[in-house]
């Protein structure tokens, strides 16, 4: 049965990734069509008569088995070996360059955060010694 | 004959990853990490047995073929947590900012200095954001969309071997921050190991993601144009 619903569901989803392509194509946008129908869908789940369980079971399957739906396109690396072989520097560039987004980015998210955690903090302690 | 052979490929990528998730949960080491694992031992089978990569898609496609439903499905989680996303918009949109900027420009300048043909730093610039989308931008900007997704993979998986290594050593454990900085520096595959450690990491590892590919499909080939 849940297998059922997995696959009625995952159905569903791929009709917003088609809509969303659809789209695209139509505005010539560069933003990709998954991410359009991803858009569209979270709106649509704000509206009262769509059920978020119609999607939820094929959701939560999807994205648990996300790893696997990216190795066909890894093995892709396997055409250009010999292009990496000849720069290997290009590899060792998009390490560091994915290391310094990981650093900087989560960093800030945490300093801002932070500043917001205190500031909470702070309030609650105003309104006790009021 | 190619609907066997699809099924086979497909049954034949699937029991591989589990087998590696398998030997992931009991050796959960960083460079265990199945989505690595599994490639290599793909690359190496296929290498082997003389077999190609254009045969190996006849059932990688399909497989491939639900990532764009599985991108779209992230929807529920953001839905599931629209309290918080609302709460830190603001420092949301402002981190993955300066991550996707600093990506670029880092990788662009990194690539120029280190003399690379112009074509391979077209085509690593994007290699933070989704593949499709890193594809599609290259093509735009005149890189090889092909090699655009292996400079995507490349981003991503380092960033899903080393990310938390990193995270745990600047003592970054907010969910938030966790979450952005996987989600911007590695896309889905950075989305898929928050997974690993919650939902809210993962949902907003998927924001992060989107935003950067909104961020980058606008700064990429604004930047490469004032370059080249």
């Amino acid at each position: 049965m849940k297998i059922f619903f997995i696959i009625c569901q995952t159905a569903i989803l791929y009709g917003f990734f088609l809509l969303g392509e659809f789209i695209q194509g139509l505005l010539h946008i560069s933003i990709p069509g998954s991410i359009i129908g991803m858009l569209i869908l979270f709106s649509l789940l704000h509206v009262k008569w769509f059920r978020p369980r119609w999607i939820e079971t094929g959701s939560h399957f999807l994205i648990k088995i996300m790893p696997l739906l990216f190795i066909p396109a890894t093995v892709g690396a396997m055409d250009y070996l010999s292009l990496f072989r000849k720069y290997p520097s290009s590899l060792g560039i998009v390490f560091i360059s994915t290391m310094i987004v990981i650093i900087l980015s989560s960093a800030m998210s945490q300093r801002l955060n932070r500043n917001k955690l205190k500031k909470v903090v702070s309030e609650a302690e105003k309104e006790m010694s009021i | 004959m190619n609907i066997i052979t699809a099924l086979l490929i497909i049954c034949f990528t699937t029991l591989i990853y589990f087998v590696m998730q398998i030997i992931y949960k009991k050796f959960p080491s960083p460079i265990l990490v199945p989505i690595a694992t599994s490639t290599a031992v793909i690359i190496i089978i296929l290498f082997l047995s003389h077999h190609s990569y254009k045969f190996y898609m006849i059932g990688g496609n399909w497989i491939g073929s639900l990532l764009g439903p599985a991108v779209v499905a992230f929807a529920y989680p953001l839905y599931q947590h629209r309290k918080t996303l609302k709460d830190s918009f603001v420092s949301i949109l402002t981190s993955v900012f300066a991550g996707t900027a600093a990506g670029l420009v880092s990788g662009i300048f990194l690539a120029l200095w280190c003399g690379l043909d112009e074509r391979i730093i077209l085509s690593l610039a994007p290699k933070s954001v989704t593949s499709p989308v890193a594809m599609s931008i290259s093509s735009l900007t005149g890189g090889i969309p092909a090699l655009a997704a292996v400079y995507v993979m490349v981003a991503g998986i380092s960033g899903a071997i080393f990310g938390p290594v990193i995270l745990k050593k600047l003592n970054i454990t907010h969910s938030i921050a966790v979450g952005i900085g996987l989600g911007t520096a590695s896309h889905g595959i950075g989305t898929s190991k928050a997974a690993e450690y919650g939902e809210l990491e993962s949902a907003i590892s998927s924001i992060a993601m989107t935003l950067s590919s909104i961020f980058t499909s606008i700064l990429c080939p604004l930047l490469l144009h004032l370059l080249f």
